[in-house]
């Protein structure tokens, strides 16, 4: 009786075939009633290719330098800067002044992605200085336009911003403005910023404005409003 | 708002005689101003024997230790490249052109101030509890009179508890900062003045750099800015990288805070190893009139040192490193003895 094949699932719900050759037999075997070993289970499929390269990329995206150092970026790259070589599709001898808007949109990626999206383990990330330096001028400390470079605008924007988080947190240095300091007076006497003493209210703990607290009201007020109201006023209902 | 005018009055009125000084402008900037108004306060300080940084000798002292290195001043930074230009003088133009160039070097070497931190504002001007309830947020209000001076701008604050106060001091900095922007300062100041952040820039000898951000970015009298001058400091003293910051703006700062603390074997050592006699001479006589009391100084004055002698008397009273110092001074005598000798 020849047994279909079986297919396992695996993890993450794709099919795949069951092994062939000797595991088959295997499990053949274990059914035929001479060779009584144990029901042995059957062994693990093999690991799919796909969740390893899903590995290496979340490893660059908590540590973008290390990529820099693999043998793989030095043999694609050797030592020069990434953008080397790149040469954007256009019409005629001048170049729009622009590059594209972005390389990948949705799931659909451009024919001639820019330097930075067509190698998906390249992070702009404000820590791995190397690879922003690559786009920094080493004489001028100018960053490189993106007509330069070839990289497409939304990754200009990021690398931007990956530039100047770099500076702020003191990873790269760039041109210091020079400010010289006014003879100012340092003195702090004005009253601006000098103590003012607090105004009596405050520190006697009485109310800023008298009426924020109940006051008792003068006696003509009094005696004027009950002379409107005496015919309503309870305590005097009695002797009228 | 009359309620409130008529007890301002009385404040001021009854302020005047209580003595917010009115001492007029004792301006505690650099050097060449400072003399006029400040002499007498000095003479007051120096019969209490506290020199102070702004004081002549004290100034003139630190900016000969600056020393004036033309190229160190006038390197090339990075920034846009234009053709050189070639310049065809006689010897009399070529000096012309160097005074020129030292009397600017001088203007860029003028020192920042060294300041002690402020005191904290928490004034309450008013408080109407009328208000409570009717806002959700803040209110600053903010004098932006173009011909004020920013220390004398009046910023107050009304929370939505009804209080009416000053503005604190970073809250001042910050309006001052979005009505009249200064260039090279942020709104907020940037990650980089974090001390972690501190330590990768230290990391690559960047310590001039990190002052200049300093002084764009905060004012002289602030925490933030003592607390970063005073890390940097440190950091050279503890790797011994004085060079850095010699010829700069920041070296007289940097000495003064050595010399408040007594912290100037190091310096010391480094001084007699680059053959600056001079200016060891210089540091020990700084030391002398800010500690007046230790005994090399009174030593020195006794017997009138001068030169090495004076080194190694203060060498033998109050360093912690004399081991570091005989060896530095017997090496720079004995190149002394080899270059006289040839």
């Amino acid at each position: 009786m020849r047994r279909r094949n079986r297919t396992t699932t695996a993890a993450n719900g794709r099919v795949q075939p069951a092994l062939a050759g000797s595991a088959q037999e295997a499990l053949l075997g274990s059914d035929c009633s001479c060779c009584l070993s144990p029901a042995s289970p059957p062994p693990p499929p093999a690991t799919p290719a796909e969740p390893v390269a899903f590995d290496t990329e979340s490893r660059f995206k908590e540590k973008p330098w290390e990529y820099l150092e693999t043998e793989e970026y030095i043999e694609r790259y050797g030592e020069k800067p990434v953008w080397f070589g790149y040469r954007r599709n256009h019409k005629g001898a001048i170049p729009p002044q622009k590059t594209s808007k972005t390389c990948i949109r949705g799931k659909k990626i451009a024919g001639n992605p820019c330097p930075v999206c067509r190698d998906q383990k390249l992070h702009l990330d404000y820590r791995n200085v190397k690879l922003l330096e690559q786009f920094i001028c080493s004489h001028t400390g100018v960053t490189f336009h993106p007509t330069h470079t070839g990289v497409c605008m939304k990754q200009y924007k990021r690398l931007t911003q990956a530039i100047d988080k770099a500076r702020d947190h003191g990873l790269l240095s760039f041109r210091i403005p020079w400010v010289t300091l006014q003879d100012e007076d340092y003195s702090n006497q004005h009253q601006a910023v000098a103590k003012t003493p607090p105004a009596p209210s405050l520190q006697s703990q009485a109310p800023w404005y008298s009426w924020y607290e109940w006051q008792q009201p003068p006696e003509k007020d009094i005696a004027r409003i009950r002379k409107i109201y005496k015919n309503y006023l309870k305590e005097e209902t009695g002797p009228a | 708002m009359a309620a409130l005018g008529a007890p301002r009055c009385l404040w001021r009125c009854a302020a005047a005689p209580l003595g917010l000084p009115r001492a007029g402008r004792a301006l505690a900037g650099s050097r060449g101003h400072g003399q006029d108004a400040g002499s007498e306060a000095d003479k007051k300080e120096s019969h209490a024997t506290k020199p102070c940084f702004t004081d002549e000798a004290v100034q003139s002292l630190l900016y000969k230790m600056t020393g004036l290195d033309l190229q160190k001043i006038f390197r090339p930074l990075k920034q846009e490249l234009k053709p050189p230009t070639y310049k065809l003088m006689t010897e009399s133009e070529l000096a012309e052109a160097t005074r020129k160039a030292i009397q600017e070097a001088k203007e860029l070497l003028k020192m920042s101030p060294v300041l002690s931190e402020r005191e904290p504002i928490d004034d309450v001007l008013a408080e109407d509890r009328i208000l409570e309830g009717t806002e959700t947020a803040k209110y600053v209000f903010t004098d932006i009179t173009y011909s004020t001076p920013h220390r004398e701008r009046f910023i107050v604050v009304r929370e939505p508890t009804g209080v009416l106060r000053k503005a604190t001091w970073e809250e001042r900095d910050r309006m001052i900062q979005v009505y009249f922007p200064r260039e090279g300062r942020k709104l907020v100041p940037p990650p980089i003045f974090k001390d972690e952040n501190l330590l990768t820039v230290f990391r690559e000898d960047r310590h001039e750099d990190i002052l200049n951000l300093c002084i764009a970015q905060f004012e002289p009298d602030s925490a933030n800015y003592i607390r970063v001058h005073h890390r940097t400091y440190d950091d050279i003293d503890k790797h011994a990288k004085y060079h850095l910051l010699r010829s700069t703006r920041h070296f007289g700062g940097m000495v003064w805070y050595l010399v408040n603390r007594k912290k100037t074997d190091g310096l010391l050592i480094d001084m007699i190893q680059r053959n600056l006699m001079d200016d060891a001479t210089c540091l020990v006589s700084l030391y002398h009139i800010l500690h007046p009391d230790c005994q090399s100084a009174k030593a020195a004055k006794d017997q009138v040192l001068h030169g090495v002698d004076l080194i190694k008397v203060f060498m033998k009273t109050e360093s912690n490193r004399i081991g570091y110092i005989e060896l530095a001074l017997q090496a720079y005598q004995e190149a002394l003895a080899s270059s006289a000798a040839l």
